[in-house]
């Protein structure tokens, strides 16, 4: 009889904790937040990827930063100063300590910016900061960009968080113990299981109402869904399965956010491929695609037509570029036109056969069933090969593939068009995958990067989309929306059109009834706070 | 015994150089590049070729072998080319919790499977029989992938007595454990029904009876232990499948082990990496089935190692 109360003691000492939930613990607000990976690297020197960046975002700060409308905007810098095309001056706020208590000061930017430009250090984003030329700190509270020629896009850069200049020396394990200036300080990572902040209590904002923020890393989508069910996790932000969110809806402790993103699907063309090369063969694929029907039966009506990469609320979106309606007969003439008959009509003979090339990400691979089904109407076999990110992202990059469909991420900046079209960017040095060459092209780019005046570059960037919505060397598909799942607790959570966590700075845990955070009007015309709106390709 | 202990340690060797071998040049074989993964596509030509000569990974692919096989020999398994820490400590952070999951999915698998086993060939044919059979039939047939979600909604969700995920105590290894086991568990539970048929009927266990000893004591003295070898055999063979079952097991249930290391390592064409996670896989698949060879003798004495 003993041994039995024994085991049924052992028993609850087991189990029962584990049935709690996360939340107010011992008096204290931790919000535990669900990361679908493991972050790379947890100094922001290095990381590239989204994981990292949610992390980051909340230990560090940069010289500015993006807004809730994504605009350029002050962060540890109080003011710049543009005295001449190639120079820039920051002001810095002097309020500003790191969490291990020393104060933030110029030697910090210009140790930042020179360690990425040291290529011994293998930083990642060491091309995106070529054009810096010279880096001066005439005093603590200062500090002058010097840059080889006009870069417009340079201010959009200037958001990468800036780490301590000890971090090379004397800070110990600096890239596993990160110390920033941000609104959490570094506790703890476990790899593969959570990373741990806690507030930090001199933040110059003011200290976060939050005590802790805990990221556990589930990679389970369904998991993740189960785990905001039974109350383990508290946020889960654009990382659950389309699906799963008719379910969560019902759930009476959960709210559901969305949000317009400017996150941009699109399908990639091959523009070596002997029948891809022909126009025509592009604009019966841009008629027969039903975008609509793939937003809302695979998406869930989680995304909005796109009629190019940059989003309706950006500055520079041209909104008069060319539409293509889907229309099947249309396509279908368009494919006889470029000498691409069907040999037998309706038989099972097609037209010509094309290889989809997609990842093993499930939503990606269900579009691209969609988008076979669809093109098979036009007579188009359509062959999907599914690959492991690693080796589908080695064929994209070195042209070997006839059609695929990817993402941008945390698109800023028009300059982005550079990277993704210009002649000189075809890999290795660049995006351009589908081996575009339009010297047009090119010229137009060149000058857009090199216009310092806004309204000038929109012009540019106008020419741009007409040209690209023209030539199809990409088909804009969508732009996702945001969504964000959280326990009604969570007040004053807001989806940032870049995804930014940075909002966990003035998030509040409080029971009872919910008002719910006022979503981004995406049409609202933003008040810049004394800057220039500006974006940064990623 | 000493001599046959040699000789298997020898063949260890042997078997893990070969496995190690034939995944550094299959990594190296398929396509994806880790420079690409590390500096992305931002990256200036001269600039990738500065850290690919950095890591050494411009050297012919038999002069990077080498350096890795001496740095082996050493006891170096060299650093992670995409965090730059050493492998060892990356392996020695994610070893205790596959090798945790592995065990308790063993003992799991090794309490329900030995005695329903034993109990459905001694009632064989009758409803305990077939029910355990077809019990086996489903354990062995239903995938990981789903039955691990099944159980958190189950346990997790719906009654709440178990965490979901993540590691933090042995409330949280049951699920993930259980999951693992149940296929291991169906498959010898099946193969025990199965060796005790052959062993029942033969004479030894006839005089066990004649002497007059409890039933039971029959079974579990006489009759199982001569019935053991194939056992032994499968589950150390079952063993490795174990291991990369873990893959999928601590992906569904966010368990920091060996498995989900190695699925990032290839991801990023981190070569070491997966050259670290491929030898402890394979260490363990050699090191058990040693074991299990060395049990032989323990369950049966006729068995000799010269």
């Amino acid at each position: 009889m003993r041994q039995r109360a024994l085991y049924f003691l052992l028993f609850v000492i087991v189990l029962v904790p584990t049935a709690c939930g996360q939340g107010d613990q011992n008096g204290l607000k931790i919000l535990t937040v669900g990361l679908e990976a493991n972050p790379t690297h947890l100094d922001p020197r290095f990381s590239l990827d989204v994981a990292s960046a949610r992390v980051t975002q909340l230990v560090f700060n940069g010289l500015l930063r993006k807004d809730r409308r994504s605009q350029i905007v002050p962060d540890l810098a109080l003011r710049w100063e543009h005295p001449e095309p190639t120079i820039y001056v920051f002001h810095l706020r002097q309020d500003v300590q790191f969490h291990n208590g020393q104060p933030f000061t110029s030697a910090d930017v210009a140790y930042t910016f020179r360690s990425i430009l040291d290529s011994t250090l293998g930083s990642p984003k060491l091309g995106s900061y070529q054009v810096i030329q010279e880096i001066e700190t005439p005093d603590p509270q200062t500090v002058v960009f010097h840059l080889k020629e006009p870069f417009a896009p340079f201010l959009a850069q200037m958001v990468a968080p800036i780490v301590p200049h000890q971090a090379g020396k004397e800070i110990a394990h600096f890239r596993e113990h990160p110390i920033g200036t941000g609104p959490f300080q570094f506790e703890d990572f476990r790899s593969d299981e959570r990373v741990e902040l806690s507030a930090y209590a001199e933040y110059h904002e003011g200290r976060p109402k939050l005590d802790r923020v805990v990221y556990r890393i589930i990679p389970d989508g369904t998991v993740r869904r189960l785990e905001l069910e039974r109350g383990g996790l508290d946020l889960v932000v654009n990382a659950l399965l389309p699906e799963s969110l008719k379910r969560l809806a019902t759930r009476p402790h959960l709210k559901i956010e969305r949000a317009p993103g400017t996150n941009f699907t699109y399908l990639g063309f091959n523009l070596q491929d002997p029948i891809l090369s022909r126009p025509k063969v592009r604009l019966a694929f841009a008629h027969a695609i039903d975008r609509a029907a793939i937003i809302q039966h695979v998406l869930k009506g989680l995304a909005r037509p796109a009629r190019s990469l940059l989003a309706e609320t950006h500055w520079a979106h041209a909104g008069d570029v060319a539409t293509y309606p889907y229309d099947p007969d249309r396509a279908r003439q368009l494919l006889d036109e470029a000498g691409l008959q069907d040999p037998d009509g309706p038989g099972p003979e097609p037209r010509f056969r094309l290889v989809f090339k997609t990842s093993q990400n499930e939503v990606r691979r269900q579009v691209a069933e969609v988008i076979q089904a669809q093109l098979q109407q036009l007579g188009v076999e359509v062959q999907i090969r599914s690959f492991e990110w690693g080796t589908f992202f080695s064929d994209i990059r070195s042209g070997n593939f006839q059609i695929f469909a990817l993402t941008w991420v945390g698109v800023l900046d028009p300059d982005i068009y550079h990277y993704i079209f210009h002649s000189s960017s075809v890999p290795p040095s660049g995006a351009n995958r589908g081996r575009y060459l339009n010297p047009e092209m090119d010229r137009l780019l060149e000058e857009g990067r090199r216009l310092l005046d806004l309204q000038a570059r929109k012009g540019i960037y106008d020419q741009v989309q007409q040209i690209l919505a023209q030539d199809l060397p990409y088909l804009s598909l969508w732009h996702s929306t945001h969504v964000a799942v959280m326990r009604k607790e969570v007040q004053g959570f807001e989806l940032y059109p870049d995804e930014s966590m940075r909002t966990l700075k003035d998030v509040d845990l409080l029971p009872g009834p919910t008002t719910s955070s006022s979503p981004i009007d995406p049409l609202a015309n933003p008040l810049c706070q004394g800057c220039e709106p500006l974006s940064r390709p990623s | 015994m000493r001599r046959f202990l040699l000789r298997r340690l020898g063949l260890l060797v042997l078997v893990v150089l070969g496995i190690v071998t034939i995944v550094f040049l299959i990594i190296h074989l398929i396509p994806g590049d880790p420079i690409e993964v590390m500096l992305g596509e931002t990256a200036l030509p001269a600039d990738r070729e500065a850290l690919r000569h950095a890591l050494g990974l411009d050297r012919p692919v038999l002069e990077q072998y080498g350096r890795y096989l001496s740095g082996l020999l050493q006891g170096d398994l060299g650093n992670s080319i995409h965090t730059r820490r050493p492998v060892a400590a990356l392996l020695a952070e994610r070893i205790p919790a596959t090798l945790e999951l592995t065990f308790a999915s063993l003992l799991i698998a090794l309490v329900i499977a030995i005695p329903a086993g034993v109990l459905a060939a001694a009632r064989a044919r009758s409803w305990f029989d077939r029910s355990s059979m077809l019990g086996a039939l489903l354990g062995v047939s239903i995938p990981n992938f789903w039955l691990g979600p099944m159980l958190i909604v189950l346990f997790s969700l719906q009654l709440g007595w178990l965490p979901a995920s993540g590691r933090s105590g042995i409330s949280h290894l049951i699920l993930p454990a259980v999951t693992l086991g149940t296929a291991l568990a169906a498959i010898l539970t099946r193969m025990t029904r199965a060796s005790l048929l052959e062993v029942l009927p033969k004479d030894f266990v006839q005089t066990a009876r004649a002497k007059g000893l409890r039933e039971v004591w029959v079974l579990m003295r006489h009759a199982l232990r001569n019935a053991l070898i194939p056992i032994i055999t499968l589950t150390g063979l079952q063993c490795g499948a174990l291991l990369s079952g873990a893959i999928i097991t601590e992906t569904i249930f966010a368990w920091p082990g060996v498995g989900r290391l190695i699925l990032q390592a290839i991801a990023t064409r981190d070569y070491p990496l997966v050259q670290g996670c491929v030898l402890v896989f394979a260490l363990g698949y050699v090191g058990v089935n040693l074991v299990a060879d060395l049990l032989y003798a323990w369950s049966d004495p006729r068995v000799r190692y010269n």
